[in-house]
């Protein structure tokens, strides 16, 4: 890792010079201005933060309310409402009649925070055991290392469809399903940088004046080994949500009648040439995901300094 | 030169080779169909599935049969003609002449008495249905006698079932079958019946290769006329829109698991017609009676409620068919028509809400299975059902269960508040039995016993088992139907219809309520 | 290092990984809470006691969990997976039927996502920071943020139900007899029998899923290749190479090379998750393949299936990237402890 370099360099515990994190930022602000994709990004995202939280306003209809006189009509269709007004399905109605704008909008409610809390809990759950295994090292290394290795023989898929089945579907678990697939990336990485950290000359500083082994590991070893974490934990939360989609795709997700994205465009396949149905909610998984992948994108670009210009 | 002359051989034989593959192809008739397979066996004594039906049909003959289009009458097929005794318990079928199995073998009394035990015997799924049969006897002047526990009035009907379908026991014995009474361990014909049939019928199984495809050739030894196809071939496509799409672009002939949405879009499509008529299958809640696991919905003022909140017109226009008045597939009986069914009417609902008092309604959770059958899908019903409650202040969260799961808890009546479907294991009013208290649906798995009902309606129930006079038995279910609608622990709501689609220059499709689709009365037009 | 000795080495990593994946397979199998009696029984067998104590003997499951497991493994040692619930068969007879369908979809993924990705990955590093470099990064990116299922459903409403340029579900038209078995893919047994018209309609029932398939892998390829090119380009040997006055062309072809030898590890990776990645492309496109064997298996609770198939990908995994381990020895001088 490159990156460790810099305090090497700097020769100094991390408190003295510029930080990890300050380098880090600097580095990221330096990567907005390069990098525009990255403020379309975020710009997305924030787009999709908004839109989510309110729902409310920004939806035209309840996203439940079904009307089976008006299902499968088109996108743009208005209709007469018996008090003489009149109604617009902008992205037109599915097999129950409902609103699938105003899925498509509340549906960011369910996505959005199931792909952060996998990314956040496995992360965290990834960190605390690689920083374990990194620094015990021995047998609890070994022993928590071939476990990993264990959890990533599996495919993510099929260890998911394994774990959801065995918990049942429902939310939450789909979430620990993908919880339970994605702490060993996590684990490794952090448990490579807590080794190369451990050997340094700041950790043996610390060491030699009789600082306490919680100390060492909390106060010096992981603040260095958090931001790597932090750049894979964003490069990933496409790779969550869009995985997320494909178990909620598979009945694996939320309850049926819940406006989730993955889960409305399965109803697609029933209905294929009602393409308004599961072409809308496929755009908004794939919109958040590409922006995502946009900010992460750019962030690698700093975690990894080859593929940066100059 | 040795060389050289070798090479020409080789080369004509290559050239006769294909230019006899190429002949054959183009003769033979193929119809292509497009279905997604149920099949579970395809031993007639173990098979008991929609897909079974079909392939057994074709491969298969039963004593007694159906007409091509409904089940109206009995008509005779392999027994020409039969006696019922005075106190109708015993049956004596007089066989058809120069009947010949596939093999070659001809048909006897034996093979008769073989077919029966050994379905008896092997504890398979559709065994219950020869569990009434005390015995079964081959006389000597070549006839069968079936010797019944007591009299059955839907006993003929019975013997329609696929599963009565007559094995070649000589052929079956030789492949490890048995129709002894430790069958259900011994027997081993599984496995051959699976990959060759063993029957009269006039298609003979070439291959079953599960979730792929079923192939059925002509039976070379077929008694009766000839079938225009040479050659049927039952592709698996689990997927309705992609069956759709197969046969538009005239990958398949027919397709037989559509939705309704999807045949309204092909409504103008000259190329194909469009099949859409009404199912024997009943979709129903259950409201378990045992008050620890239904809770509210145990109460029978509030299960009436129920049957008053649902959208009866909703379901009809997602799925076309028609309301079933009971659990009663409409149509098997006079007395009960649509025009006795339900209608919503809210205000009746809240009111017996809170007559029972649920004035505020209350919170509960509905299982049921993850499933489409025959283009109905059970989540969107799920849903539906969820928003009519919710009208009515009846707050429901759905569980949705993987089939297996779900039918387990079905079975074994573990399921509070439940959607299912239910078709008729024999086509005739004896059914609905099983919804009424003591019969396997109402007690296995709603809980609902005899000592539930008043001693009247059990005297209904035990008089409707066994009355044979038509118009009796129109009195007596009507009363029974009654009953169950004021106070069933089930709310039928619809029997969807049906739909198929298939190219317009076929001829002869019809869908049977008992084996689906019969192959062999189906041709090509000009 | 001598070869044999990383080799040992390496294995020494194997084989304790298969023993671990074997237990891990178990658990999960038997953690699926239906009880396979209920679910494999018909429901007049239920009621009769001997019946299921036969069924729960002949499946093991009257025995202790750990009894079950060590049978399981003394008959896997014997090549025996056991007999699939629900379909009645052995599994590893399932799994031949379904696999080749499968491995032909990811084989042929693979070989569109190497050569799309290293070819927009060597366009990109050389031309870096050009519009093309740029109009391909955003491309792959937009490429693999959509879901498989919504590529995979616009692809069949454009290309096969409104152009018909592709062919629809399936690997092969229902009319068309499969070819005459010797790999097992459709394609290159068409070719080996000489059968140019099925050969045809196999590949234009391929294409389509095993374009979408390889875009995906193409995505982290072009990624990969783009940034190992720019290191390597920018390396002293490669300073040296131009400075020794060799064409930039050869020098180029010099750094590909070196470039692609992390492209075989993400190859690797890849044809893993392929295997097992196809679940929701098989489920669309009806290919007949182990995805959809392994839903089917895991909705039954057909314990004995959801074992084998796990297992199976699992060790396929691990042999791959045990291939690929093996493979660095020659590609990366830096292991054989040279260079460096």
């Amino acid at each position: 890792m490159t990156t460790a370099s810099n305090a090497k360099v700097a020769g100094l515990p991390p408190e003295l010079g510029p930080s990890r994190l300050q380098l880090w930022l600097r580095a990221i602000s330096f990567q907005l201005r390069k990098n525009p994709l990255i403020t379309l990004g975020i710009l997305i995202v924030l787009g999709w933060f908004l839109v989510s939280l309110f729902a409310p306003l920004v939806a035209t209809a309840e996203p439940l309310a079904q009307n089976v006189t008006n299902r499968l009509l088109t996108p743009g269709t208005t209709v007469e409402l018996s008090d003489g007004s009149s109604f617009t399905y902008h992205m037109g109605t599915d097999e129950l009649g409902r609103d699938i704008f105003s899925r498509v909008v509340y549906g960011g409610r369910i996505t959005i925070p199931a792909g952060l809390a996998v990314i956040i809990i496995g992360s965290l759950l990834g960190t605390v055991i690689g920083a374990i295994a990194g620094y015990a090292g021995g047998l609890w290394d070994e022993l928590l290392m071939r476990i990993s290795e264990l959890f990533l023989a599996f495919p993510t898929i099929i260890l998911a469809l394994a774990v959801t089945a065995a918990l049942g579907p429902d939310l939450n678990n789909a979430i620990l399903a993908l919880v339970v697939v994605w702490w060993p990336t996590y684990a490794r990485l952090v448990r490579s940088l807590v080794l190369e950290i451990k050997s340094q000359e700041f950790v043996e500083a610390a060491r030699s004046i009789g600082a306490s082994n919680r100390y060492i590991l909390f106060r010096t070893i992981l603040p260095n080994a958090i931001a790597p974490a932090i750049v894979l934990a964003t490069l990933d939360i496409g790779n969550a949500i869009l995985t997320f989609a494909g178990l909620s795709f598979l009945g694996l997700g939320a309850e049926p009648s819940s406006p989730e994205w993955g889960r409305m465009v399965a109803i697609g396949i029933d209905f294929f040439d009602q393409w308004w149905m599961w072409l809308y909610p496929g755009l908004a998984i794939a919109s958040l995901v590409m922006a995502f992948n946009f900010i992460g994108d750019g962030l690698r670009d700093v975690a990894d300094p080859r593929t940066r210009n100059g | 030169m040795k060389l050289a002359r070798r090479l020409r051989l080789l080369i004509m034989i290559a050239v006769f080779v294909v230019s006899v593959a190429m002949v054959a192809a183009q003769d033979e008739a193929v119809l292509v169909i497009g279905h997604a397979e149920s099949t579970d066996s395809l031993d007639p004594a173990r098979g008991y599935t929609q897909t079974t039906g079909i392939v057994n049909r074709a491969a298969y003959e039963t004593l007694v049969t159906f007409p091509d289009q409904d089940a109206s009458e009995i008509l005779p097929l392999l027994a020409t003609d039969w006696t019922i005794s005075e106190d109708g318990t015993e049956y004596t079928f007089t066989l058809r002449d120069g009947v010949t199995f596939a093999s070659g073998n001809s048909l006897t009394a034996d093979d008769v008495v073989f077919t029966i035990q050994r379905l008896q015997n092997v504890q398979g799924n559709p065994s219950f249905l020869a569990s009434n049969i005390e015995s079964v006897v081959a006389n000597e002047d070549g006839t069968v006698t079936f010797t019944l526990a007591a009299a059955r009035p839907a006993f003929l009907a019975e013997l329609t079932n696929n599963a009565f379908s007559i094995t070649d026991a000589a052929t079956v014995m030789e492949n490890g079958g048995t129709d002894a009474a430790d069958a259900a361990e011994t027997d081993a014909a599984e496995v051959y019946l699976n990959s060759t049939s063993a029957g009269t019928g006039p298609y003979m199984l070439e291959s079953w290769e599960p979730q792929v495809e079923t192939v059925l050739v002509k039976n070379p030894n077929y008694w009766g006329d000839e079938p225009y196809y040479d050659r049927v071939i039952i592709t698996n496509i689990a997927e309705a829109a992609t069956q759709k799409i197969a046969l538009e672009a005239g990958d398949i002939d027919l397709a037989l698991d559509l939705t309704r949405d999807q045949v309204a879009t092909l409504e103008g499509n000259e190329n194909l017609t469009v099949y859409s008529g009404p199912s024997v299958y009943t979709h129903f809640l259950l409201m378990n009676a045992d008050p620890e696991l239904g809770g509210p919905v145990s109460d029978p003022t509030v299960q009436l409620a129920i049957r008053y909140a649902l959208d009866y017109e909703g379901y009809k226009a997602l799925w076309g068919g028609v309301t079933p008045p009971t659990n009663l597939t409409v149509g098997l009986v006079a007395a009960y028509g649509e025009d006795k069914a339900f209608t919503r009417d809210l205000d009746r609902a809240r009111e017996l809400l809170s007559e029972a008092g649920y004035a505020d309604g209350f919170d509960i959770t509905l299982s049921y299975p993850d499933f489409t059958w025959q283009g109905v899908n059970m989540n969107t019903n799920a849903q539906k059902i969820q928003a009519d409650l919710a009208e009515v202040g009846i707050n429901v969260t759905l569980n949705p269960g993987e089939l297996q799961v779900s039918l387990e808890e079905y079975r074994n009546g573990d399921q509070g508040f439940a959607y299912w479907f239910w078709g008729p294991d024999i086509l005739d009013p004896i059914d609905v039995i099983s919804f009424l208290p003591g019969g396997k649906v109402a007690s296995e798995r709603a809980n609902w016993m005899p000592e539930n009902a008043p001693a009247e309606i059990n005297d209904l129930i035990a008089q409707a088992s066994v009355e044979t006079d038509q118009a009796a038995r129109v009195e007596l279910f009507a009363q029974l139907q009654d009953y169950l609608q004021e106070s069933g622990a089930f709310a039928p709501f619809i029997n969807p219809a049906v739909q198929a689609a298939y190219r317009s220059d076929l001829q002869g499709f019809v869908y049977h309520p008992q084996w689906t689709l019969d192959v062999a009365i189906l041709s090509l037009g000009e | 290092m001598a070869f044999h000795i990383y080799f040992l080495r390496r294995l020494l990593f194997v084989v304790p990984l298969l023993f671990g994946i074997t237990i891990m397979a178990f658990l999960i199998a038997n953690a699926v809470p239906a009880d396979p009696v209920t679910a494999n029984l018909p429901q007049n067998a239920l009621n009769d006691e001997n019946l299921v104590q036969a069924f729960r003997e002949k499946w093991g499951l009257d025995q202790p969990l750990h009894v079950q497991y060590l049978t399981y493994i003394g008959n896997l040692l014997q090549g025996d997976m056991g007999r699939s619930i629900k379909t009645g068969r052995p599994v590893i007879d399932d799994i031949k039927q379904f696999l080749p369908a499968t491995m032909e979809l990811a084989t042929l993924s693979i070989v569109i996502g190497l050569f799309l990705g290293v070819g927009v990955g060597i366009i990109s590093a050389v031309y870096r920071n050009s519009l093309i470099d740029y109009v391909s990064r955003i491309f792959s990116l937009i490429g693999v943020s959509f879901p498989v299922f919504v590529l995979a459903l616009i692809g069949l409403a454009v290309l096969y139900a409104q152009l018909g340029i592709v062919a629809g579900p399936g690997r092969l038209g229902f009319r068309t007899a499969d070819p005459p078995l010797v790999t097992g893919f459709f394609t290159v047994d068409a070719l080996l029998a000489g059968d140019l018209k099925t050969f045809q309609e196999a590949f234009s029932h391929i294409i389509l899923p095993a374009f979408i398939l390889g875009s995906y892998v193409a995505g982290t390829i072009a990624r990969v290749t783009r940034s190992s090119l720019l290191e390597v380009l920018g390396m002293d040997y490669m300073r040296t190479a131009r400075a020794k006055g060799l064409g930039e062309r050869r020098v180029l072809w010099h750094g590909v090379r070196n470039a692609l030898i992390p492209v075989v590890t993400i190859i690797g990776l890849s044809y893993g998750n392929l295997l097992a990645g196809t679940v929701l492309t098989e489920s669309i496109f009806a290919w007949p393949g182990i995805g959809r064997y392994m839903f089917r298996a895991s909705t039954s609770q057909d314990f004995p299936a959801i074992m084998g198939v796990s297992m199976l990908i699992a060790i396929i995994y691990i042999v791959v990237n045990f291939v690929v381990d093996m493979l660095y020895f020659f590609l990366d001088p830096r292991i054989r402890g040279e260079g460096r």
